[in-house]
């Protein structure tokens, strides 16, 4: 499902869409909320590209590995057209994920990720976390063997 | 001495805070950067997290019983440690959001990252919150821990 662009809905309202879309696992809806040629850019993934099919490879990877991945939202801060969300991200590994394999281990990660809205629609989106923190919750032991256990 | 300032709390107003905030990290000037912060603001760096073997340390309580240590021990362990603010957005309540790359070049130990003579340059994103009285009251802010140890040569998960 595709939805056009909501002109009355405030920066806040689009990102929260967004949000609520991603925590319901509708990675369709969630990319919805996206302008085709939004800037995408997870720092700790080492990912800096633009298109809506980067965020959709992004949060499907998420929902793919971790089935039962949790957000919750603790706060949306609006500061214009850039609106920041903080939340956490839980779950439990269920396939590889960023070179982890799986070890059904137990994830619990803050995040920030920090959107930019014009006309209605996501522009850009930058993610931060700690990725030292996830390979901990995964079990993972070294950087240069992530994919060893 | 912590000041009170008497200029209204705007999104300049607080953006303004910030960016001193930022100068005077840039300067080593961690008094001053304490200063800008109310007495009993909160601090919360959600990547630092200290495994022990009963215990683990978090980056969370208040700035100058947490933060101040931490930026104290950055500097020291990263004598040239810099930063660039490359976005700042705020709003009138106080609130200001801040992109900012922090880089350094490791002289002694940090964590249980070895010094190795390395640099490092890594994006993180600062969340403050400027009270009425124009003081920072909370600070938190997200990086990639995991992108500075393997700058710095340090490849183990601790």
């Amino acid at each position: 499902m595709t939805s056009s662009p909501v002109l009355e809905s405030t920066p806040a309202q689009i990102v929260q869409s967004f949000l609520d879309a991603f925590a319901r696992h509708d990675v369709e809806a969630a990319v919805a909320a996206a302008d085709p040629r939004v800037a995408v850019t997870v720092h700790p993934l080492g990912i800096r590209a633009t298109g809506t099919e980067v965020l959709n490879e992004v949060l499907t990877d998420l929902v793919r590995a971790f089935p039962d991945l949790m957000i919750s939202v603790s706060r949306v801060i609006a500061t214009g057209d850039v609106v920041t969300a903080l939340f956490k991200a839980e779950g439990t590994q269920a396939a590889s994920y960023a070179g982890a394999i799986n070890q059904e281990k137990h994830l619990d990660i803050d995040q920030a990720w920090r959107f930019t809205v014009a006309n209605g629609l996501i522009t850009d989106v930058s993610a931060y976390w700690c990725q030292a923190q996830l390979y901990r919750r995964l079990a993972v032991k070294r950087y240069d063997e992530i994919a060893i256990a | 001495m912590t000041q009170v300032s008497t200029l209204p709390r705007t999104a300049e107003s607080a953006a303004g805070v910030v960016t001193e905030f930022f100068d005077r990290y840039r300067a080593h000037d961690v008094e001053g950067m304490t200063e800008l912060c109310a007495m009993n603001a909160a601090f919360s760096y959600p990547p630092v997290e200290l495994w022990g073997k009963q215990r683990v340390l978090r980056g969370d309580g208040k700035v100058r019983t947490i933060g101040k240590p931490l930026w104290t021990g950055l500097i020291a362990s990263f004598p040239n440690l810099s930063n660039t603010v490359r976005t700042l957005a705020s709003n009138d309540d106080g609130d200001v959001v801040a992109e900012v790359d922090v880089e350094g070049t490791q002289q002694l130990a940090w964590g249980l990252v070895a010094p190795a003579g390395q640099h490092y340059r890594e994006p993180h994103l600062f969340i403050f919150h400027v009270g009425p009285d124009l003081l920072i009251d909370s600070i938190t802010a997200y990086w990639n821990d995991a992108g500075i140890s393997q700058q710095l040569g340090h490849t183990e998960v601790d």
